[in-house]
């Protein structure tokens, strides 16, 4: 149990009639790279949404670092969670988007202290010592006074990963993060990622990119229509798929 | 690379063309000349202005119209109206548009009605509506809500549970009056202004402020207003402007201390029309001028990290990129060994 990251249980989301998760069964470990992989409406960005609560789960249970995300089992009876008990276990999960999502009316750096300032009231002199090296870490220390809007896709996607970053979570989740951008700036940010996942980081990445699964990942997932149809060491599974769909959908984009 | 390519061939000689003509502009620019000129004679040869009356002298021992104190104290009245009825508008429109966006459906309906109610009725109608409100209560307070009828179920004669009362003659007339006719109409437009604002900030904005684990209150302060205030300020700018001129219609409240009502008292003490009237006009030019240097710089400072010195600079920056003048990307660098953050 103490090893354990992420555990989910079958789990079950819809949308209106529209069952998108159908008993999603996972289980990431400390300082593992999961990579989800799978065709486009598959469940896997839904997913990845249920992790940190953006999205409630009708059935089954979700666990990140041993505690039950988005309710408190007691008496047998599930009670939702206030919002503000939300708000602090989503302060332990990072999350990168797809659309980078920076604040585009603070600079830079202002984007990295945000959240330390203001939700944990850190000291701010401190929070700024620790931005400005994170953002030197991800090779924009210069950039630090510049808009999001005077920077690149790339860029803004590692000021995003720095952002998450900042709040030290204990987990990181991307969703997607290379898929909006132009093809030359997909290699920064995964340096950025693949730098993270050597220092130790549990990370769940969706990520259409199968060298960087490979490469980089401890385990792949593979989902489609709304269940986990194959999982295992990366390499196993792109090399020897067992399943017939992982087979079909490795085909296509390899 | 890119000098090879610029040394290889020789540069073409720069493209010295004949501009097109543009003989309607000329055209366009003599009749609006002419017409100015026409217009500036009138003012200055048509004795009927009485240049003096409004700004030199109105009455034997008296400043001119535009000036003398009666005047001065209505314009300061008007100024104030509009400050605090915006302050009313601006503040109570931002709970109501929050409100209409809530889940929950009694808020929404609350806010969707009071919506309706000052938006469907006139200003000048409301302004003697609020003016007579006293014949509604005799005196207004803070206390128990129903103390009277809470009195009566135990039995005591006229209980009273107020810990503050103030005569509503005395309070609601005049000036408070006009404010809250002026304010609470407002609030239902600015409402509306600050929802479109709201609405147009992408969700995915709030979504990564409440996934960095800001509170909802947070969220709307830090993230979603500060971008909505885009979209809201030139409405807004619209709005002050609006009520600069609509304090005029406290006059039927009735409030005396405004600029309008001070300006027609002198026109019904002397019966010089117009140029009363023009003196009007240009305290309302003056203020509004004023108003729309200060929109501006408003503006200017929400706009930052969209407008257009935003993106010019990143151009400078991708042209400047491509010439080599950046370094590019190094890859990420490790501050302090591994485990470190």
């Amino acid at each position: 149990m103490t090893d354990e990251m992420v555990r989910a249980d079958n789990v079950h989301k819809s949308f209106g009639s529209l069952e998108v998760l159908k008993g999603v069964d996972l289980v990431v470990k400390k300082g593992e790279v999961s990579c989800v992989l799978g065709p486009s409406g598959s469940g896997k960005s839904t997913f990845l949404r249920c992790i940190n609560h953006l999205e409630k789960i009708n059935a089954g249970r979700i666990f990140v670092d041993g505690d039950l995300i988005g309710y408190r089992e007691r008496g047998g009876k599930l009670h939702e969670l206030k919002e503000k008990e939300v708000a602090a276990q989503r302060r332990s999960i990072g999350m990168v988007f797809q659309r980078f999502n920076l604040f585009p009316h603070m600079t830079v750096l202002d984007n990295v202290m945000e959240a330390p300032c203001r939700v944990k009231r850190e000291n701010r002199s401190e929070v700024r010592d620790r931005a400005v090296a994170l953002l030197d870490r991800v090779g924009l220390g210069a950039k630090k006074e510049n808009y999001p809007g005077q920077l690149s896709g790339g860029q803004q996607q590692r000021v995003a990963i720095a952002r998450a970053l900042a709040m030290r979570p204990k987990l990181m989740l991307f969703d997607e993060p290379t898929s909006a951008l132009d093809p030359e700036l997909v290699g920064e940010v995964l340096d950025v990622m693949k730098d993270l996942a050597r220092d130790g980081m549990t990370m769940i990445v969706v990520t259409h990119e199968i060298g960087f699964a490979r490469e980089v990942g401890d385990s792949l997932i593979f989902m489609d229509g709304g269940v986990v149809v194959e999982q295992g060491p990366p390499r196993e599974v792109i090399g020897n798929p067992q399943q017939e769909r992982t087979k079909a959908f490795l085909s296509k984009v390899l | 690379m890119s000098d090879q390519t610029t040394t290889e061939r020789a540069r073409p000689e720069a493209i010295k063309a004949v501009p097109v003509r543009h003989p309607g502009r000329w055209l366009a620019i003599g009749v609006i000349a002419v017409l100015a000129a026409m217009f500036i004679h009138m003012l200055v040869t048509n004795d009927q202005f009485r240049w003096s009356f409004i700004f030199t002298s109105y009455m034997p021992g008296k400043n001119g119209a535009m000036f003398t104190g009666p005047v001065l104290e209505g314009l300061r009245g008007t100024i104030l109206l509009t400050i605090t009825s915006m302050a009313i508008g601006v503040g109570l429109g931002i709970v109501i548009a929050v409100m209409r966006l809530s889940d929950n459906p009694i808020l929404r309906g609350v806010a969707f009605g009071y919506t309706w109610f000052f938006r469907a009725v006139p200003r000048l109608v409301l302004a003697v509506l609020f003016g007579n409100l006293n014949i509604l209560y005799s005196r207004i307070g803070f206390g128990l809500p129903f103390d009277k009828q809470i009195g009566q179920l135990f039995g005591i004669d006229n209980f009273n549970g107020q810990f503050y009362s103030i005569k509503a003659s005395d309070l609601l007339a005049g000036f408070v009056a006009g404010m809250l006719a002026l304010g609470l109409s407002e609030a239902a437009y600015m409402a509306e202004i600050v929802r479109a604002g709201i609405q147009s900030v992408d969700p995915g904005q709030s979504e990564a402020a409440v996934a960095l684990g800001l509170s909802r209150g947070q969220v709307l302060r830090r993230v979603v207003l500060p971008q909505a205030m885009r979209v809201i300020v030139p409405p807004t700018g619209n709005e002050i402007i609006a009520m600069v001129k609509d304090t005029s219609l406290v006059a039927f409240v009735p409030v005396a201390g405004e600029l309008f009502f001070q300006l027609t008292a002198i026109k019904s003490r002397t019966f010089v029309v117009l140029p009363v009237l023009i003196a009007a006009v240009l305290w309302y030019l003056i203020i509004c001028s004023v108003l729309m240097v200060v929109q501006f710089f408003v503006e200017r400072h929400f706009s930052k990290g969209y407008g257009a010195a935003g993106k010019a600079q990143q151009k400078l920056a991708g042209i400047a990129a491509e010439t080599g003048g950046i370094p590019p990307y190094a890859g990420p660098r490790n501050i302090g060994g591994g485990g470190g953050i």
